[in-house]
């Protein structure tokens, strides 16, 4: 491969350009023809909903996979690909969603790793020096000998973004920069990646949804459907939603409005409850609350403060450390998992591909798993599938999963598709208390607003519903009640109508006082 | 890659027919024979008759085919109680300590009722035989158990669990039959006593009745985890037990049931070759011979995929390769250990072909430049 082709390529000159790329998979066209070109200094993100085919360009385009027909140029000169290292040589930097990192490392040993440089003896010092100045020069903030398992998400994508950079790479590819960091994380990451395009770098960030990240930095977005490219625009034409509309292929409306419920029973009372995390350290310190019929609860936090603990315990997934949970009435504190599944307890998790589903079962055999215990469904144990396969069918059209037979297995569908698959099992159920743990994160604009929709159906059906989010936007337009949740601690519950985003996320991160939004 | 004006490629299989499974395995085995083949010819062995030798005393020979058909018999049974556990995503390494403990129980049965006596006493067949067997799954499951009850209650690697325990019960094979011990043969020479006659296991033709126990449990266990509720829990558990456990299924009552019912099957195994098979009717000097006979319910095990039902025909063809490889051996005057490096061939050819059942090649006119 030749290498510096890029050399001497001055701003708004093309860098990377991809000619009529098709890629096809057994049963789909996941790239149909698809032109896409950037030039240096700008950044160009490509917007699409899940299974739109993003990632498969994303791949051709760093050499993960061979494109069956289309040409990639890079300064103008044809280049074909035949592994990642082949990109890399001619520039191109990737950052991937899921880490690449090694965890016992620290964040200068895995930037080293794999640099031709680095050689036999490493010379850790004069790289550190090299990286400091990556970081001065675009205001990454990390401390480069702090072992990659301490660092925050967001720290971790840095580390990535100087692997990269560090490599020489002229056109860095993005996959779903924002979707694991917090706002103050992702304004960050913004400003550098704008500070990467003054200096000629051509940035392609790949997004599901944040529209509002898309509008902020790029200088042009294509949208792709389906395989095909529905749009390439300059930025300053584009708006949330015609950018929503010709990615989903309707109207979208973005924000499902809370309808109001006449208010119920009590479902689920809560006491004092605690629980420890995985690491033994007490996650979830003492909280209280009740739920009633046909009421959201909305539980606002950034990760890891104890909200997932809390789920967990609600769903029997994990041992309440003290306190007490009161179903209708009774108490189910020490109730196994299975008892709370005959309870009418619904849990939708968040790890939708290890816990909601199993990838190697067929659809039949996945919705099976909130059914196979019911006397409906089995005779004297032997399961009956022809009775589960009829309720897959019904679920596969009414939620609208895209799967070309009942028998396909789990892991050929996207994540948008394998929600529906879950949300469709456990809705199915029709359940007293659903607990919804991130069920909309990661997904596209379209699978978002159905899933919002189908919890307000739920709300409607009287089921009192725990809906656990980041997205605060989510937690403010859906819930009834918020309860910030910092470090294991409710910071307040505050009736829906009166929750500010301000305040809220004040409370998020710790703060008590409800801020005074009007000064 | 391009062939003249064609091209060769791989592609993803999405779906496996079980047809196109099996004609995999046999292109497999093929080749493994063209393989080894070289063997026989660096020997000088032409190696068509070395094969037609091999299949032809294994299973065409009146002395050969009965020693296939036990071999048979026994390694269906350690390879199904390696595909219990296995379908729960467990490794049950201790099918040999398992049937030998399953072979302690049946000579405790036997012991308690006094048919260690000389002359041997005549016992009833109708309450012993049952009494045997139900004594041989109980050894095998209780020792199984041990493994199974660490694994669900501390996740405890359940691998070394088994394996630790098969020297245990080696050793204690060892302590009962050796002279003074409890079950020591009359006559020393560090066996066991012999099964009374009265209770040899009846013969079909032959063939001990515990082939029908064997086939039996084959179909019954295809059935089990195609069609019924705990089938479908051991599945689900194999698959991702944190998925499992979000489904409401016991993350400790599975590994302890898959390991109980591996148990009883290996248990019987113990039984089937130490008190059913002709000629044997004891624990015999020889038999750390058998206890390592039952890894290859392994090989077995992966080599069917899990799947019972192809489990017998793959455990025939092994038994039948055992006896008729140990046999050409001899008749061709070739060096130690033909019969071991032909299974070990035909293994490693089986797993690589597996390669097979998840991409397929194609080869079609190529296009472009």
């Amino acid at each position: 491969m030749q290498k510096g082709l890029l050399e001497g390529i001055k701003r708004g000159e093309t860098v990377l350009e991809a000619r009529g790329i098709t890629k096809r998979f057994p049963g789909v066209v996941a790239n149909d023809h698809i032109d896409f070109e950037i030039r240096a200094g700008e950044i160009h993100a490509v917007l699409g909903e899940n299974g739109a085919g993003k990632t498969t360009l994303m791949n051709i385009l760093f050499g993960l996979l061979q494109p069956d027909e289309g040409e990639v140029y890079i300064g103008g000169k044809r280049v074909e690909f035949r592994s990642p290292l082949d990109a890399i040589e001619l520039g191109i930097g990737m950052v991937h969603q899921h880490r690449k990192l090694v965890p016992a490392h620290t964040a200068i040993e895995n930037i080293v790793l794999g640099h031709p440089r680095a050689g036999r003896i490493l010379n850790l010092k004069r790289a550190e020096d090299e990286v400091k100045e990556l970081c001065e020069r675009y205001g990454f903030k990390i401390d480069l000998r702090a072992k990659v398992w301490q660092l925050s998400e967001g720290e971790k994508q840095m580390v990535e973004i100087l692997k990269a950079l560090y490599r020489g790479a002229e056109v860095l590819i993005l996959d779903e920069p924002t979707s694991a960091l917090t706002p103050p994380e992702t304004k960050k990451l913004l400003a550098s990646i704008e500070a990467m395009a003054e200096d000629e770098l051509a940035i392609i960030p790949f997004i599901t949804h944040k529209l509002p990240v898309v509008l902020a930095i790029s200088d042009r977005v294509t949208v792709l459907r389906r395989g095909k490219v529905m749009d390439c625009l300059e930025i300053e034409c584009a708006t949330e939603n015609s950018l929503a509309k010709s990615m989903v292929g309707r109207e979208v409306i973005f924000r499902v409005e809370r309808t109001k419920v006449e208010k119920g029973k009590p479902i689920l009372q809560v006491e004092n409850l605690s629980a420890f995390n995985d690491k033994g350290f007490l996650a979830l310190n003492g909280v209280s609350f009740s739920i009633h019929e046909g009421e959201i609860f909305g539980l606002a936090g950034i990760s890891g403060n104890g909200q997932h603990e809390l789920a967990e315990v609600l769903a029997g997934l994990r041992q309440a450390a003290g306190g007490q949970v009161i179903l209708e009435g009774k108490d189910i504190t020490h109730a196994s998992s299975l008892e709370r599944w005959h309870k009418r307890i619904g849990y939708i998790p968040p790890e939708r591909i290890e816990v909601g589903t199993i990838g190697d079962f067929s659809l039949v055999e996945n919705i099976a798993m909130n059914f196979y215990f019911d006397d409906d469904f089995s005779h004297r144990g032997i399961l009956d599938y022809r009775k589960i396969r009829q309720l897959t069918e019904e679920i596969v059209s009414e939620y609208g999963v895209a799967a070309p037979s009942p028998d396909t297995k789990a892991k050929n569908l996207s994540g948008g598709n394998l929600q529906r698959l879950i949300l469709a099992r456990v809705l199915s159920r029709q359940p007293r208390l659903l607990i919804a743990n991130l069920p909309t994160q990661g997904l596209d604009v379209g699978a978002t607003e159905f899933v919002q929709n189908k919890l307000m159906e739920a709300k409607k059906e009287k089921a009192g519903i725990l809906l656990i989010s980041e997205d605060l936007d989510e937690i403010l337009s859906l819930s009834d009640w918020v309860a910030p949740i910092y470090e294991g601690k409710f910071m307040g519950i505050i009736p829906g109508e009166e929750a500010r985003r301000e305040s809220v996320g004040a409370m998020m991160a710790g703060s008590k006082e409800q801020v005074d939004c009007s000064r | 890659m391009r062939i003249g004006s064609y091209e060769l490629k791989l592609e993803k299989r999405l779906t496996l027919a079980g047809w196109q499974a099996a004609i995999i395995s046999i292109l497999a085995i093929i080749f493994a024979l063209a393989l080894f083949s070289f063997l026989f010819i660096l020997a000088k062995i032409n190696p068509l008759s070395a094969y037609r030798q091999i299949f032809a005393y294994a299973f065409a020979n009146p002395y050969g085919l009965p020693l296939t058909i036990n071999r048979f018999i026994f390694l269906l049974l350690c390879t199904c109680a390696f595909i219990i556990p296995f379908r729960a995503g467990l490794w049950n390494i201790g099918m040999t300590g398992q049937l030998y403990s399953g072979a302690l129980g049946v000579f405790a049965v036997l012991f308690a009722f006094g048919g260690k006596a000389l002359p041997p006493p005549h016992l009833s067949p109708a309450l012993l035989i049952p009494l045997m067997l139900i004594a041989a799954a109980l050894g095998g499951a209780g020792l199984a158990a041990i493994a199974g009850f660490l694994k669900g209650k501390f996740n405890v690697n359940e691998i070394v669990v088994t394996m630790m325990l098969n020297f245990i019960t080696f050793w204690l094979v060892a302590e009962m039959i050796k002279e003074g011990g409890p079950f020591m043969n009359p006559g020393g020479r560090s066996e066991s006593f012999d099964v009374p006659p009265s209770l040899y296991a009846p013969l079909i033709m032959g063939i001990p009745f515990t082939i029908f126990l064997a086939l039996g449990l084959a179909v019954l266990l295809y059935y089990m985890f195609a069609k019924t509720k705990i089938g479908y829990q051991i599945k689900a558990y194999g698959h991702s037990p944190a998925a499992a456990r979000y489904a409401g299924i016991s993350t400790f009552m599975i590994p302890l049931l898959v390991f109980v019912l591996g148990g009883v099957v290996a248990g019987l195994a113990g039984y089937h070759y130490f008190a059913a098979v002709p000629g044997v009717y004891k624990i015999a000097r020889n038999y750390a011979y058998f206890g390592d006979l039952a890894f290859y319910g392994i090989i077995c095990g992966l080599i069917s995929l899990g799947n019972p039902l192809a489990a017998i025909p793959v455990a025939l063809l092994f038994g039948g390769l055992t006896t008729g490889g140990r046999f050409v051996q001899g008749k061709l005057n070739m060096g130690f250990g033909v019969d071991y490096a032909l299974l070990g061939v035909l293994m490693i050819t089986l797993v690589a072909f597996q390669f097979f059942y998840r991409f397929r090649l194609i080869l079609r006119p190529s296009k472009g430049s």
